[in-house]
């Protein structure tokens, strides 16, 4: 693969609701032939989905909560395994999923950017020759040396984003955090993003705001229910989805006297 | 290595967890093996009188640290995975690492505690023997057994939350089997149950280390090369099984934490 190639292809993965496990050994001894099948529901997070990304190209991830953007990214990142087909990335993958996302809540901004540079696989010098750069872009002041487990989740997005900004990475995996930013860090995030992908990176962004897919991306999967519903340009693909979300939306609410679904 | 960085990471955040960044945080820890020597002599050599044991409190310390490395690593180990479970769930990276640091800061602990001992046992004895260099063998292996032991109960306590509990006790009646404060020779029982002795000898993976441990410092002598094979067979066991185990059992492990 190459570096910055992104490759899905009939990616699956279901969860089972676990309402009852064999969550101990006793359990497991005391009732080993108690097949719990039925009753249990599963969700297919991922079905089938087939996707190629480029290097260097951006692709804007939407759909409605539940559709599966967040599983296809740790699918993705290689935190979840697939049930079956192909989910991989070429070269160095750097993820933001979550905020505070690797974070030791006891130790300070500073201490957590060589920890989560050494999570992503960075040696002790590569980290100190960007660690400048991230803590300015941080805004975070003199606050980076402080426990993180004080931070407020607008800092936490600062210091994570800063992190994953700044570690030169093939793959970008971007998670719907930008919001929790003001206007104007938020600008900074897309505005760098914008940077790293001249420099040949490959971005995958999750989010429900559309100004911010459209500021990156030019290409954009939204997702339904662990399917692929559309993959396309994004000036196409929102109004797509929009359309999904106002018929799901008539389809949920109860027919009134008089009212007809189309109207 | 690439990971290399994240591991030395990894000890440093446990080492400042357990000693808050204390140096003499390290030397506490001898505290206790030590009391322990102190109540175990008295009772048994004391008061007592039934260990006939020459220089009772050397013998006694040797087989204690090695059990103490044993029981903290794997105690710690258990829940490690399921304590670290937002880094695990969050971010990809080799989560062998996890249990793997913590037996780190663990043999850290075991390397002090022998470094204060052998002059002790050097001291005691009298004698600079050859024997002292095959230390540095032993302790691998020794590192090998109990790393590979806190891959498996690591990964099985994600996905049994009771492995924790159950391995805390078992190890008390493991304790007692384990010839630490006594000789499997000396017990009046064995003479006529041969065979209990030698499970005792030799069932126990731990037992052998403390016997070799005790060859080198306490008598001064090489161990022989039957107690020196099985070292390496069982360390060899131990991380090809918990290699096995963890690769099995971690594939959804960012699911189940």
């Amino acid at each position: 693969m190459a570096p910055g190639e992104i490759v899905l292809e009939r990616a699956s993965r279901a969860f089972a609701l676990a309402h009852e496990r064999n969550r101990t050994l006793k359990e497991a001894f005391a009732r080993p032939f108690v097949r719990h099948r039925g009753g249990r529901s599963v969700v297919h997070a991922l079905d089938k989905v087939d996707l190629r990304v480029a290097p260097g190209e951006a692709l804007g991830v939407v759909g409605r909560n539940g559709a599966g953007k967040s599983s296809t990214l740790r699918c993705l990142a290689g935190i979840v395994p697939l049930d079956s087909g192909r989910a991989e990335c070429g070269g160095r993958v750097v993820s933001l999923l979550e905020l505070g996302a690797g974070f030791g809540p006891e130790f300070s901004g500073r201490e957590n950017i060589y920890l989560n540079g050494a999570l992503h696989g960075f040696g002790r010098d590569e980290i100190e020759a960007r660690i400048d750069a991230i803590v300015d872009f941080s805004e975070l002041g003199e606050f980076i040396d402080v426990p993180v487990k004080t931070y407020s989740d607008g800092m936490y997005l600062r210091l994570g984003f800063s992190i994953v900004a700044h570690l030169d990475a093939d793959v970008m995996l971007i998670d719907e955090i930008l919001a929790v930013g003001d206007e104007s860090f938020q600008s900074k995030c897309l505005e760098r993003i914008a940077d790293q992908m001249e420099r040949g990176a490959t971005l995958v962004l999750v989010s429900h705001d559309p100004r911010a897919i459209e500021r990156v991306c030019r290409r954009v999967a939204v997702l339904d229910a662990g399917r692929v519903a559309f993959d396309g340009p994004v000036a196409e693909g929102l109004p797509f989805y929009h359309r999904l979300l106002a018929d799901e939306a008539a389809a949920d609410r109860p027919v009134r006297a008089g009212e007809t679904a189309l109207g | 290595m690439r990971y290399a960085f994240l591991f030395e990471q990894m000890v440093r955040r446990e080492l400042r967890q357990k000693y808050k960044g204390s140096v003499l945080g390290v030397l506490w820890y001898l505290v206790n093996p030590v009391v322990l020597m102190g109540a175990y002599a008295l009772v048994f050599s004391v008061l007592w009188r039934i260990v006939d044991i020459p220089d009772y409190p050397l013998f006694l310390i040797v087989g204690l640290i090695v059990w103490v490395f044993f029981a903290q690593a794997l105690l710690a180990a258990a829940p490690s995975l399921v304590l670290s479970a937002p880094l695990v769930r969050k971010v990809r990276f080799p989560r062998e690492a996890i249990p793997a640091s913590v037996a780190t800061v663990q043999l850290i602990t075991f390397a002090v505690m022998l470094a204060i001992l052998v002059p002790v046992a050097l001291a005691v004895r009298g004698s600079l023997d050859p024997a002292l260099l095959l230390l540095p063998v032993i302790v691998t292996l020794l590192f090998g057994l109990v790393l590979g032991l806190s891959l498996v109960v690591s990964a099985l306590h994600a996905h049994y939350r009771d492995v924790e509990p159950v391995l805390g006790a078992a190890l008390l009646p493991w304790f007692f089997l384990t010839p630490i404060f006594f000789r499997v020779d000396d017990l009046p029982g064995v003479a006529d149950h041969r065979l209990i002795g030698d499970a005792l000898e030799w069932a126990n993976p731990i037992a052998p280390f403390i016997q070799a441990l005790r060859d080198v410092l306490y008598t001064g002598a090489a161990p022989s090369l039957g107690v020196l094979a099985y070292l390496l067979g069982v360390a060899v066991l131990a991380l090809g099984v918990g290699a096995l185990v963890f690769r099995r059992l971690e594939r959804d492990l960012a699911v189940i934490l």
